[in-house]
């Protein structure tokens, strides 16, 4: 009897998918700020059920966050400007880590810092965790002054960023992209030639909403990241834009996926992957959902998630969404 | 406004909320936080007392009789009778549409065989309409203040309160207190004069609910931030930094 090995090219069910050197049981992730540490939905979803979860984005020491009001809704979405409130690694390895390692989850770590040496301290600080399954760099984040999107908008900076990292582990590196960069492709190039194995994307679009009567920012960052089905159609271009220059690369792709038909829409455009967001505060169960329909989908049609992976690229008329310009 | 919801209607204790969706709606499209104002278990019914104030609460008055919507819940959490001597005295204050939660504390308190004066205060009359909500449920003095003097006394229902709570031979055992944050701001340095330990059900704009968005987060006094939805929403005056708000 053969044992598949786990580079296998042959998924061993419906449901597998590959991310570079990383296989998941299944797509359905949930995406970085949108589901705390896993620990938060334990009485909605089995998280040994989804494909993996993105922890809340890490920093060397623990970081407070913005001042409120934080949150503001919008048609279709929500505003954010966090500001990457998190308990710091040190206490995500102590106290979070080993209780998601008891319950079965896949971890991707999302990471950030203000300075190339942040990020290369907070991804030495993982590389003794083994319940870690890979690293998930935050290069965009619109809601901290210094680091985070900085790293995302330039391709010079990206480039350096992820090459520094990837100089010092040799985990799965997964890097997740800006929409608000000036040429996605041209970003997304940079990771991947600087060692990226996987791009996520996207990340939120830098926003704003005014209180009409005072007509100060309802969010007192000022400006803020928008998500939630407002933001798909924009978020299924680019992972589409990115998955036709960069065929080789797989693909997470985010941006208000809320329901099956979303899921199997990115999966057209060319992600490998997909990643919940802002979903999970409106319903939180979701992910767990969008497991079984998805293997309802591929039992009833026959067909494997491997194979719904990029369907738009090869259906014809897809030459002018792709165009840049 | 009354919903069916068995279960919500056993678990739920005073000052706990839910996050409310109706169905479908993209505008708005996260669930909106309600404090569960009063619960039946023998009915399974759960009430909540609804002021329009944006898209959300405006959805959800419009629901038709009959309609079906989300709750998750019960979260939060809520309000502790805990430690109350058998002849305790409580203060209940609440600023508008702020009495929400109070019908089921009232009740509980009234089980627990506990007195308890409610203050109630609104800008006029006719925002205090639903006051008849808490007929027969106050063992205690019921004092009402409105800003233009059109029900009760004029001014601010935390003058109504300090001018009584320091005139008490006996001091009040715990003040519960909900709505808007001035009212609160003013309310910390009643209690905290008249050293009365208290509760406020704080209010702040929630994604989840439950923890996971770090949305609701008011600034607080040993730490940063106090997270309102899983820390609160009840929260004693000295953890929040009420310079800072």
């Amino acid at each position: 009897m053969t044992v598949p090995s786990p580079t296998s090219e042959v998924p061993n069910t419906l449901l597998e998918t590959r991310l570079g050197p990383l296989t998941l049981k299944n797509p359905v992730v949930t995406a970085s700020g949108t589901f705390g540490y896993g620990l938060e939905f334990t009485d909605f979803v089995e998280l040994s059920k989804i494909g993996a979860l993105c922890t809340k984005g890490l920093s060397l020491a623990p970081h407070a966050g913005n001042v409120p009001p934080r949150i503001c809704e919008t048609p279709a979405g929500m505003l954010n400007a966090i500001g990457l409130q998190n308990v710091g690694v040190k206490n995500f390895l102590e106290e979070k880590l080993p209780r998601l390692r008891d319950l079965g989850a896949t971890v991707i770590a999302n990471v950030w810092g203000d300075t190339e040496e942040d990020y290369v301290a907070v991804v030495g600080a993982l590389e003794g965790a083994d319940a870690v399954a890979a690293i998930e760099l935050n290069i965009s984040c619109p809601n901290v002054e210094k680091g985070g999107m900085l790293f995302g908008n330039s391709p010079s900076a990206t480039a350096s960023l992820v090459a520094r990292v990837r100089a010092t582990t040799a985990r799965t590196l997964v890097v997740k992209l800006s929409p608000n960069a000036p040429d996605l492709v041209e970003s997304a190039r940079a990771a991947r030639d600087s060692g990226a194995d996987v791009l996520s994307l996207v990340n939120t679009f830098v926003g704003m909403a005014i209180d009409p009567v005072t007509a100060r920012p309802r969010l007192s960052f000022g400006t803020g990241g928008l998500s939630g089905p407002a933001i798909k159609p924009l978020a299924v271009r680019m992972v589409f834009q990115v998955a036709r220059a960069l065929p080789e690369v797989p693909l997470m792709g985010i941006g208000g996926i809320s329901d099956l038909s979303d899921v199997l829409e990115f999966l057209a455009a060319g992600a490998s992957a997909v990643q919940i967001g802002t979903a999970n505060f409106r319903d939180p169960g979701v992910s767990g959902r969008l497991v079984d329909e998805l293997e309802s989908y591929c039992r009833d049609r026959k067909t494997t998630v491997r194979s719904l992976v990029g369907r738009a690229q090869r259906a014809p008329a897809g030459d002018e969404a792709g165009a840049e310009g | 406004m009354t919903f069916r919801a068995p279960q919500l209607a056993r678990d739920v204790t005073p000052g706990r909320f839910v996050m409310l969706e109706v169905e479908g709606g993209l505008r708005p499209y996260l669930r909106r936080a309600y404090s569960v104002a009063d619960a039946d278990p023998g009915a399974g019914e759960v009430e909540f007392l609804v002021k329009t104030i944006g898209p959300g609460t405006a959805t959800l008055e419009n629901l038709a009789e009959g309609s079906e919507a989300s709750l998750l819940g019960p979260l939060g959490n809520g309000f502790s009778l805990a430690g109350l001597g058998r002849d305790a005295r409580v203060a209940i204050v609440a600023g508008g549409i702020g009495a929400a939660p109070f019908p089921l504390l009232l009740r509980a308190l009234r089980a627990a065989g506990h007195a308890g004066d409610l203050y109630l205060g609104g800008r006029n009359a006719a925002e205090l309409d639903f006051r008849v909500r808490f007929e027969g449920l106050v063992d205690g003095e019921t004092v009402v203040s409105t800003d233009d003097g059109s029900l009760g006394e004029r001014g601010f229902i935390t003058a109504a309160f300090a001018r009584r709570a320091a005139a008490r031979p006996v001091p009040y055992s715990r003040v519960y207190a909900c709505g808007p944050m001035p009212m609160f701001a003013a309310l910390a340095r009643v209690v905290d004069r008249e050293r009365i330990p208290a509760e406020f059900s704080t209010e702040a704009a929630m994604g989840c609910g439950f923890g996971a968005c770090l949305g609701c987060v008011i600034s607080g006094r040993e730490k940063p931030f106090v997270i309102s939805c899983v820390e609160g929403p009840i929260l004693p005056p000295q953890k929040i930094a009420w310079e800072r708000l």
